[in-house]
């Protein structure tokens, strides 16, 4: 494969960082592993004593598993929608950011059903869930989007990845000869001949336009499992559009996170500008802004509707003695801080905006556990001679371990994968005679090395 | 390591033994067949637990004159259940019929008996309709003298078999004419046939103990019993039809979008050129 100038550069500057391993790299993966290690020793105690060893119980049988699963096929929304979006919209910037967005997607997407395994009592009973579906549940229809779902964003990564995958099998990389043929198999012949480029967008286009809606209904469904359910603090019309926008919303700002850590680490400055922090950062604040609409309109309503379940709710998120703090750090810095934040030119910068990313994504993973365990507190039914251990939930250590277990292996998937391919996309530069210039926008400064 | 005592007495093996209570009844049939009830429990570890698999002997008559009326294991509820027929019962000089049930002892648990007596009696129902009113004549008659004597003041109820057990239907007395009549109600559901199982009843009497009569009548709306398969609904077996409809078009379309982009994909490899590097 012929490179042109620009690419050359791209790909001298990233090689190293897939022919060697280095020891930062082993000491990052030694400390994930050994979280993950922690994990599989509590999901041993699980799986042996059974789900006892958990804090779910009777009434809240829905607990931490449940939040990390909404919370990872939320984040995976990033890849599908941001770049499934921009490349519709054949918006150039998006060129260097759109291969973290789709390892985002693929990556979250494995691990988010995960959870859901952890969750099952009767997991030598999975297979009945495609054998005796039962079509008019949501539960159902959840298997079948993230099923589906998870094999269009591989996809849609495989497709930006082939002719990357052509350049690093003619490079004569320093990498294991299995590696090499991997490459070669993965290239699937790509030489860059009209009619292979002809392939390769139609499939991409085609990929484009179908991810974006089924991420969307995707999103929906896993909302309707609430949605659908009477119970208060669940049973709302506004759950599916609120879940795609929470989604969209987290998977932006797991997007900069991630694009921060890229650039500091493997030194991407001159591809990772900071226009990309602030056109995202301007994408968060919007989408901020609407789900900040949307979690008002969502508890005036019920507020307002002074239903008796439907106060309890309110009641427990709104008192500081039950989970008033957590509502407060959910609202404050899911919604306002991120926005503040972008708002003002003196902290529109990337470490600022990348900071407000990080406390906006754990304020959405606080958020989807509000939404979860609250709800399941406020009993339709009184409940009589229950222990109060069994009304109250808590989460136990094991579900702490298999949480940061999962949180683990996400952070080591990338790791991984940025050994295998070059973060920043070799092959997008092909259509421009440049990389794109380290633009200054009003009121923030470039990033020093 | 302590020496062993060559005169060391042998160890006394304690092994707990369990008392079983038995819950004993006669009824006695329209039939003059008498059915024989038991339901044998025990106190185990502070639980009442059902024993099974016990064998019990019913008997009939006292001392001398006792005779060997059957054996029944208890099920699984615990019950056993003999049906006496008129020819097997003797009676005592009152007209008394003196049943008992023991249990011999197995394992762990100890031996028991029970004793019922009662006085021979005969509980007759019998259907009346007039125009549209519909009721039961009952009838309770003392057989203990051996003439058949009508018994006053003797509370009684009347029920309609269901499903799984009999529902009340009304209750009365005895009059003068050991006689009492309660009103059916009209358009119970019956079966097939609208036939309907109607019970008197006289449960645990002092003197005759219980007793038991039943007719059936076509006094009942027919009920079909042919299963009806539900109609698809959202909480039925199967789906609205637009359910599946909208699930096959929406798969179809993406994974018909997937195929399409594997086949760009073989047709990409299929076109790399032959004079490749």
């Amino acid at each position: 494969m012929q490179l042109n100038s620009f690419q050359q550069k791209a790909f001298d500057e990233q090689r190293s960082h897939i022919e060697k391993f280095g020891r930062r790299s082993w000491a990052w993966t030694i400390f994930f592993l050994l979280w993950i290690i922690v994990g599989g020793y509590a999901l041993y105690l699980q799986i042996a004593d059974g789900h006892i060893v958990t804090g779910m119980r009777d009434n809240v049988v829905w607990g931490l598993y449940i939040a990390n699963f909404i919370f990872f096929i939320g984040i995976s929304y990033a890849g599908a929608v941001i770049s499934g979006i921009l490349h519709i919209l054949k918006v150039e910037w998006r060129k260097p950011i759109i291969r973290i967005a789709e390892m985002i997607t693929v990556i979250a997407t494995m691990i988010g059903p995960i959870f859901i395994l952890l969750c099952v009592g009767r997991l030598d009973r999975l297979h009945h869930l495609i054998l005796y579906p039962r079509l008019q549940s949501p539960i159902t229809w959840d298997v079948f989007a993230i099923t589906t779902y998870f094999t269009g964003s591989v996809i849609f990564l495989y497709l930006a990845l082939i002719k990357d995958f052509a350049i690093y099998r003619d490079a004569k990389l320093k990498v294991p000869k299995w590696r090499q043929k991997l490459y070669k198999v993965l290239a699937i012949g790509y030489r860059g001949t009209p009619s292979q480029n002809k392939h390769i967008a139609i499939s991409t286009n085609l990929m484009a336009i179908i991810i974006v809606p089924l991420a969307i209904i995707v999103h929906s469904v896993l909302s309707w499992i609430f949605g659908m359910t009477l119970r208060p603090g669940w049973h709302s019309t506004i759950f599916g559009p609120y879940f795609v926008l929470a989604a969209i919303y987290s998977g932006t700002g797991v997007l900069i996170m991630v694009m921060w850590v890229y650039r500091k680490m493997y030194k991407l400055y001159d591809y990772i500008l900071d226009k990309h922090f602030i056109y995202l950062g301007y994408i968060m604040l919007v989408l901020g802004a609407a789900y900040g609409y949307f979690t008002f309109s969502e508890y005036l309503t019920d507020w307002f509707g002074s239903e008796k379940w439907n106060s309890e709710v309110i009641h427990k998120l709104f008192s500081f003695s039950e989970y008033g703090w957590w509502f407060l750090f959910a609202n404050v810095a899911g919604i306002l801080f991120p926005m503040f934040i972008v708002a003002f030119p003196k902290t529109r910068k990337p470490g600022w905006i990348a900071i407000a990313s990080f406390f906006m994504v754990i304020a959405l993973w606080v958020k989807r556990y509000l939404i979860i365990v609250p709800t399941l507190e406020s009993p339709l039914l009184p409940m009589q001679d229950t222990r109060l251990e069994y009304v109250k939930y808590s989460p136990t250590w094991v579900e702490w371990a298999l949480t940061f277990a999962g949180i683990a292996t996400f952070f080591l998937g990338f790791i991984l994968l940025s050994k295998f391919v070059t973060i920043v996309p070799i092959s997008e530069f092909e259509t421009k005679e440049k990389v794109e210039e380290k633009t200054i926008v009003p009121g923030t400064e470039i990033a020093q090395a | 390591m302590a020496q062993t005592d060559s005169s060391a007495k042998e160890e006394v093996k304690e092994t707990t033994t369990y008392a079983p209570i038995i819950a004993f009844i006669s009824v006695q049939k329209s039939d003059n067949s008498v059915d024989l009830k038991t339901t044998v429990q025990a106190k185990i570890r502070g639980t009442l637990t059902k024993l099974t698999g016990l064998k019990i002997e019913f008997t009939v008559g006292t001392d001398s004159t006792v005779k060997k009326l059957g054996e029944v294991i208890t099920d699984s509820r615990g019950v056993a259940i003999l049906n006496c027929k008129p020819g097997q019962l003797t009676t005592d000089k009152e007209g008394k019929l003196n049943f008992k049930a023991s249990f011999a002892g197995k394992d762990s648990i100890e031996s028991a008996e029970e004793l019922v007596s009662v006085k021979r009696a005969r509980l007759e129902i019998t259907p009346v309709k007039e125009d549209s009113l519909l009721t039961v004549k009952v009838k309770l008659i003392d057989l203990s003298t051996g003439t058949g004597t009508a018994v006053p003041e003797t509370d009684l109820g009347v029920f309609v078999k269901r499903m799984f057990s009999a529902l009340k239907l009304g209750e009365g007395k005895t009059d003068e004419a050991g006689e009492a009549s309660i009103e059916i109600p009209n358009k119970l559901p019956g079966d097939a046939q609208g036939n309907i199982t109607l019970l008197a009843k006289i449960d645990e009497n002092e003197v005759y103990g219980n007793l038991e009569a039943a007719v059936t009548q076509p006094w009942g709306t027919p009920v079909s019993d042919e299963l009806k398969a539900l109609p698809r609904a959202l909480w039925g077996t199967l789906p609205p039809l637009w359910m599946p409809i909208t699930f096959l078009i929406l798969m179809t379309a993406v994974w018909g979008h997937y195929i399409v982009i594997i086949f760009e994909l073989f047709r990409l490899r299929k076109e790399e050129p032959k004079t490749a590097p």
